[in-house]
């Protein structure tokens, strides 16, 4: 445990390195105030500048992006009521009315502090929690990690999007993507229908860069969104913000309410930690529950301080949670930790269990970056707000050709193949008709990445042993299962009493 | 409607993956093979998608009854407003990546900026300067970029 510290300060501490991360940082939150540009996106698009990188700065870069991102959303969501980013909802319930009373400077540093204390908070569950959980996961055989991997699926796909049915189809189909190419065991070549661009497989990234990048500008180019837009810009026009942060000041009032900070960043880390559920749903559940607990649920959505800590608190504490499965498992809890993890595996390095025993130095590295970007955000976002501001004017018209070209640039240095551009458009159509049609697409990617881990263990275990029942009787093997059809049930039948009620009340 | 369509695409998808998984060489592996897996996988996909055309098509029978009708000719009209600008931008993405091989990326990645960026947007002259000047600024940024510190070889095409 100490090693792991003494590596990573070493690691992360060098000149070259801060500098990298507070790079990320500045990305991160500006990717996350320009309404339309995602977090996932941002890092998607980092993901290519770092492959000349060593692997620890690479790794740093894009943690400084995630935690800038988290951030990002409550500059548009505090000052115009809209979110940045889908983590940002909440946020806007309260620090916009906040700011309309004419304390703009107060919604934001309050949003600020509670985001950099939740990750503080966040960061210290990560490094006690995340060793204990790989300890445990090496005790796993092939039989445990496949059955770990079905559990993940269905929690996923159970608690994105709006049906279960969706969200499982969703995952198969990121699964079945993933088995094109060579067979991972024999090498066998499948599925590329004897073309030649198929045949080394469809690489992760380039699903991933379409699918969330690709098909988020084809949204925002639907006339819907278009009108949106100009009207929203019409009414920025008019106003001339003016605040004063008051940092010392409104620490203070966050800590004050000790209660909510640590629940909603418990919240927030815990659903972090769940597979495929991410910000967008900490930010609603924390500000939920402190509404809940809170003594005077009213003032809520008036603008109180309460509202703003829980949101925000919320959605950048997950970062450290979405961390713990990442680190100690090598099963990624989002898209933005999925890059995360395939960007190890370009450095040649394998996520999983054993992540922490044979490269101690890179999760000492992961653990440490995340604090010192938690700090960057701090300082960036006091000192260069009235800056940052200014980038929600980039005008929709320069946004979407620009990120398409850096699609494009992206996809191809991956691996300076050209046929994969026609990989990128069809995933990028694709993930533009599951939006569409409201299939979630966290399934698909997490599919993508853990479909190939499956059917390797799977194999493995039936080979080692072709008891099939194994699956059944080894006792870890068996509470991911059971763990698996109890999501699956426990989904359906809250979709049906949701269902039963809503026919009541109309009857 | 339009969950029944994607459920039949993914009928047919699952039903090709699983008649293909039968035709890999078999080594010596006893129990699962190469194909084994994805069989799996396409079976359950396929099984999912019938549940899923079954309660989206029970939801249709059921609107169909309830809902008013609009001409096809009114709605073919909404659709490409609405959509209008998806379509030529992909459009223009395609034919940006098949002209890139030919052009070269400088040349094809200037003129795509430029161009959906006039499509989505105004044509003040104004946007038409700030639009020529981040193009050819980004294009030859990430260039200059990519070629000297990562080493990339871009498509170079007949003109670089």
């Amino acid at each position: 445990m100490m090693d792991l510290f003494i590596l990573g300060i070493a690691e992360i501490f060098q000149w070259r390195i801060l500098l990298i991360i507070l790079v990320g940082v500045v990305v991160g939150i500006l990717a996350g105030l320009i309404p339309g540009f995602t977090v996932a996106m941002a890092i998607v698009l980092t993901l290519p500048l770092t492959f000349g990188m060593d692997p620890v700065s690479g790794v740093a870069a894009m943690i400084g992006v995630f935690v800038g991102g988290m951030s990002g959303g409550l500059i548009t969501a505090a000052l115009l009521g809209i979110p940045g980013t889908p983590s940002s909802i909440a946020t806007t319930f309260d620090a916009y009315p906040m700011a309309q009373k004419g304390e703009p400077g107060k919604a934001l540093s309050i949003g600020i502090w509670a985001s950099f204390l939740s990750s503080i908070i966040s960061f210290l569950l990560l490094v006690s929690i995340a060793p204990q959980i790989s300890r445990f996961a090496l005790m796993m055989g092939p039989w445990e990690m496949f059955s770990l991997i079905v559990v993940s699926l269905t929690i996923i796909a159970s608690v994105t999007g709006d049906s279960l049915i969706k969200g499982l189809i969703a995952g198969l189909f990121g699964i079945l993507i993933a088995t094109v190419g060579a067979d991972p065991i024999s090498g066998i070549s499948r599925f590329s229908f004897d073309l030649q661009t198929l045949r080394a497989g469809i690489p992760f990234l380039v699903v991933l860069i379409g699918m969330f990048a690709i098909s988020r500008l084809l949204v925002s180019l639907e006339r819907k969104e278009l009108d949106k837009d100009d009207a929203k810009r019409a009414e920025e026009k008019l106003k001339d913000v003016r605040f004063v942060l008051r940092p010392i000041h409104t620490m203070l009032t966050v800590l004050k309410k000790p209660g909510t900070l640590l629940g909603s960043s418990a919240i927030g880390a815990i659903i972090g930690a769940i597979p495929g559920a991410g910000g967008s749903i900490a930010n609603i559940v924390a500000y939920d529950q402190a509404k809940k607990w809170s003594k005077n649920p009213e003032k809520f959505g008036t603008g109180c301080e309460e509202g703003v800590i829980a949101s925000e608190a919320g959605n950048n504490s997950t970062v450290g949670g979405d961390l713990i499965p990442t680190v100690a498992l090598g099963i990624p809890g989002s898209a933005v930790t999925a890059v995360l993890l395939s960007a190890l595996m370009v450095h040649g390095i394998t996520p999983g269990p054993l992540l922490i025993v044979n490269e101690p130095n890179i999760v000492g590295g992961i653990f440490f970056a995340f604090l010192v970007a938690s700090f960057w955000m701090l300082i960036t976002q006091f000192l260069g707000m009235r800056y940052f501001m200014k980038v929600t004017q980039v005008p929709v018209q320069v946004l979407v050709p620009v990120i398409l070209v850096l699609c494009v640039i992206g996809t191809f240095v991956l691996n300076n193949r050209f046929t994969d551009l026609y990989i990128l458009i069809v995933m990028g159509f694709i993930g533009y008709l599951f939006t569409k049609y409201n299939f979630s697409l966290a399934p698909a990617i997490i599919g993508v990445i853990l479909g190939p881990i499956a059917e390797v263990n799977l194999r493995r275990a039936v080979m080692a042993d072709p008891e099939w029942t194994l699956f059944l009787t080894r006792p870890i093997s068996l509470t991911f299962l059971i763990l698996a059809v109890l999501s699956i049930v426990f989904t359906a039948w809250q979709n049906y009493r949701t269902n039963y009620r809503l026919k009541k009340n109309i009857s | 409607m339009g969950e029944i369509l994607i459920g039949v695409a993914l009928i047919a998808l699952g039903a090709v993956i699983y008649f293909q998984s039968n035709d890999f060489p078999a080594l010596n592996e006893v129990h699962l093979d190469a194909g084994s897996f994805p069989k799996l996988i396409a079976g359950l996909l396929i099984l999912l998608s019938l549940m899923l055309i079954i309660k989206q098509g029970l939801v249709l029978m059921k609107s169909k009854s309830a809902g008013e009708r609009q001409g096809a000719g009114e709605r073919a009209r909404d659709f490409y407003k609405e959509y209008k600008l998806v379509i030529l931008t992909l459009l223009v993405f395609f034919v940006y990546i098949f002209l890139m091989q030919f052009i070269g990326f400088v040349v094809s990645t200037i003129a795509f900026i430029i161009f959906t960026g006039l499509l989505v947007g105004s044509r003040a002259k104004k946007d038409i300067m700030v639009i020529t000047i981040v193009s050819v600024a980004i294009t030859l940024g990430t260039y200059f970029f990519f070629e000297n510190f990562l080493n990339v070889r871009f498509p170079s095409g007949i003109f670089f």
